[in-house]
């Protein structure tokens, strides 16, 4: 009687087993379907995803509506969309149709992408459809191309400019910190040397007249994109990632851009939040007006001239290429799931995507797509544009794209934010970051 | 004799149909148990022996190779050392207080009823709802309460890397105290008020009926309380992935956000498996003991 019942029992438990054990879940392949109905399009809150669903609705209105097809936009997380389509693309998931890439992870997911090869892409930068090539095969078609500017308030710098009493207390912040008198420049010619005076004299901790309570805001989360800012920086002072083939954060220069940090830190002159701090922070430090400068995402730009959303300070804030002369670019894509079960319909919006039509639909939306085209006739939408153009081709760099690139930002950031906010050893960090990178560059 | 053996006979029987019953009862918590437990446990603790990634998620079997990797360097055992002194303070704190807000409550003032509901609200937000909602609140820019505090002439920087791991503390205590509250309460109602008008009637004070007949009676309730707060606390990802990312560098990393960036940032999915076995194993051993005190009456106790 007991033995029967647990016998049953171990029957049915076995059966559930082997049934769930055989064949996974998803498709082997995916597959290219009718060429109609809905296609499912991943992308993040922000900027970018404000602009993707105001085309994604125009489509599905207009040319959707001739193709037969209807795009579904999700919009996930601005710090977990790449992981989840990890998970899913790790479960051979047909869920979604098209996933949002990005050039620093496309070597990652290509196994589990389709390549793209039968649309025009002669409209984009040829520097951000090469980002998006890996073994000779592109994987994604741009979207947004991203970089870094610095944003500061224009007007405080001219009043700076303007007045000898403020421009004598520049030199002696300037004799303090650098042990050099320099007099202020305009920031399109700062390096980084007058960039850490400039971040003095505006705090007032060093300068109790300054007109902001901080200088900048460093952007110091432990987060991988805050690696990339701190890449202007490292590349600025003329060190990289890889010298030879072997990973180089062990030297001067590298030192000098984590010394940079943790300096304007410890000195003050950026808040203590700031080891919480990015995107959003630094923002929302603009913003309010108690910071002067910050190195920002040139997808800030928009907003902070926008008087709705920026009353206090928008037409006052000003764009300047990073101090230091280099800022790290890289394209945010969409790529076709390789086991998506609906390929030739997803294939369609994709080349739609390409047109100059749908980019300046993305323009318009609050995107910088990464056309020269629409950049260059759209300059009304976003006063930013003409200067995205000219930045990326001059000051634009691109850190190693390698199949663990996107681990490397997320290794790097962990390493170092310790010391950016001198919670850990300059010397002791770079070491660790530097054999971390080793390993996973082998 | 013919009468023993029948009743025999229909003991059987009777004792043969509650078993079936039984069986076709439970039969729903087997399966259960079995696809959302048993599966999930196996194929996990089976990750843990593969040398499975993101790249290559191979099913070949690398021996203790992952479990070597996770012991040498010390990312492993710091995140067990910060989630356990984190717990520890935490659930101390939150027991405390519930503690004290439960013998509070347990008489009648007006505004009673809506001091109870008011009390209840941090648990209904959802964790990380709580985590996006205090990045904001805090901001030293555009935040309230460093607004309100500006007002007292007071500049406070709540996210630097001092303040930031006792504001984590805060806010643990803010949303989960209510919980151990909560049961702790509804054990005082069920509480037996013959024992204290005895004890108060052989002269025993607030403070002796309190330790020596409310707490040992209480004792399941209060080792409920404890293990179940004890088990989130371990497991705490939410309001710290939001908040800090387990940053700054690693200092705020639990073995939660340890094992998933492992998993989904480093793309090592043995390696993860390999630390969630550790520390299903080494958590295993402390249930037993709780599980014994929960099930026990307090009244035994006493005797």
């Amino acid at each position: 009687m007991y033995r029967k019942a647990t016998a049953l029992g171990a029957l049915i438990v076995s059966a559930i087993l082997l049934s769930s054990c055989s064949g996974g879940s998803g498709g082997s392949g995916g597959d290219e379907g009718s060429g109609e109905g809905t296609v499912k399009l991943v992308a993040w809150p922000g900027p970018e995803g404000d602009a993707m669903s105001k085309v994604v609705d125009a489509y599905n209105a207009d040319q959707g509506e001739k193709d037969g097809i209807n795009v579904e936009l999700t919009l996930l997380s601005r710090q977990d969309t790449f992981s989840k389509e990890a998970a899913l693309m790790a479960s051979k998931s047909s869920n979604i149709d098209i996933y949002f890439t990005a050039s620093y992870n496309i070597g990652q997911f290509a196994p589990s992408l389709d390549p793209l090869t039968d649309i025009d892409t002669s409209a984009y930068f040829p520097v951000a459809a090469e980002g998006l090539t890996y073994e000779d095969q592109l994987y994604g078609l741009p979207l947004d191309v991203s970089n870094h500017f610095l944003l500061y308030r224009k007007d405080l710098i001219d009043a700076l400019l303007n007045n000898p009493a403020a421009q004598a207390e520049y030199k002696r912040v300037s004799e303090s910190v650098l042990g050099e008198e320099r007099a202020p420049k305009d920031p399109s010619e700062w390096d980084l040397d007058d960039f850490k005076v400039a971040a003095a004299y505006f705090s007032k901790s060093e300068n109790p007249n300054s007109p902001t309570e901080y200088g900048t805001i460093l952007q110091a989360k432990n987060l991988l994109y805050n690696t990339m800012i701190w890449n202007d920086v490292l590349w600025g002072y003329g060190g990289n990632w890889v010298e030879d083939g072997q990973a180089a954060l062990n030297s001067d220069a590298a030192k000098k851009a984590v010394q940079l940090y943790a300096d304007i830190y410890e000195n003050g002159w950026t808040s203590p939040d700031s080891s919480q701090a990015e995107f959003p922070e630094t923002q929302a430090a603009l913003q309010s007006g108690n910071t002067a400068f910050a190195i920002q995402w040139s997808a800030a730009f928009a907003s902070l001239s926008d008087p709705a959303q920026s009353p206090d300070v928008a037409g006052k804030i000003a764009i300047a290429p990073v101090p230091g002369g280099k800022t790290h670019v890289h394209a945010l894509a969409v790529s076709l799931n390789k086991y998506s079960e609906n390929k030739v319909a997803a294939k369609k919006f994709l080349s739609f995507l390409a047109t100059t039509d749908a980019m300046t639909q993305y323009a318009e939306g609050g995107g910088i797509p990464a056309m020269p085209e629409v950049l260059k006739a759209r300059t009304a939408i976003n006063p930013a544009f003409a200067a995205v153009s000219e930045t990326i081709s001059e000051n634009g760099f691109s850190e190693p794209v390698f199949p663990q690139t996107f681990q490397a930002y997320s290794k790097i950031a962990e390493d170092l934010s310790g010391a950016w906010v001198g919670q850990t050893d300059v010397d002791q960090a770079l070491e660790t970051a530097n054999a971390n990178l080793q390993e996973l560059l082998d | 004799m013919p009468n023993t053996v029948e009743r025999n006979k229909s003991i059987a029987t009777e004792r043969r149909k509650r078993t079936t019953a039984a069986t076709i009862l439970s039969l729903p918590l087997i399966l259960f148990a079995a696809v959302f437990v048993i599966y999930p446990l196996a194929s996990g603790a089976l990750t843990a022996f593969q040398s499975s990634t993101l790249f290559n998620q191979t099913t070949e079997l690398n021996g203790i190779d992952n479990f070597v990797s996770l012991f040498r360097n010390d990312g492993f055992a710091k995140s067990a050392g910060f989630t356990l002194g984190f717990s520890a303070v935490v659930v101390a704190v939150e027991m405390l207080l519930g503690f004290g807000l439960a013998l509070m409550m347990n008489r009648a003032f007006p505004g009673k009823k809506l001091f109870f509901t008011l009390l209840l609200l941090p648990i209904m937000v959802a964790p990380a709802l709580l985590g996006v909602m205090f990045r904001l609140l805090l901001n030293g820019n555009i935040g309230a309460l460093p607004a309100l505090l500006q007002i007292f002439g007071l500049n406070v920087s709540l996210f630097a890397p001092d303040s930031i791991v006792p504001l984590l503390v805060v806010l643990d205590v803010l949303q989960w105290t209510p919980f151990t509250f909560l049961i702790i309460y509804a054990g005082l109602q069920s509480f037996p008020k013959e024992l204290l008008e005895a004890s108060s009637m052989d002269g025993a004070g607030y403070f002796r009926s309190l330790t020596l007949v409310i707490v040992p009676v209480l004792k399941p309730v209060l080792f409920a309380a404890f293990f179940l707060r004890a088990i989130d606390a371990i497991r705490t990802f939410d309001v710290i992935y939001v908040l800090t990312a387990g940053g700054p560098g690693t200092s705020t990393t639990t073995l939660s956000i340890f094992i998933y960036k492992t998993a989904f940032e480093a793309g090592d999915f043995g390696k993860a498996a390999a630390a969630a076995l550790v520390v299903l194993v080494v958590l295993v051993p402390f249930v037993p003991f709780i599980v014994r005190r929960i099930s026990s009456t307090g009244i035994e106790a006493k005797k």
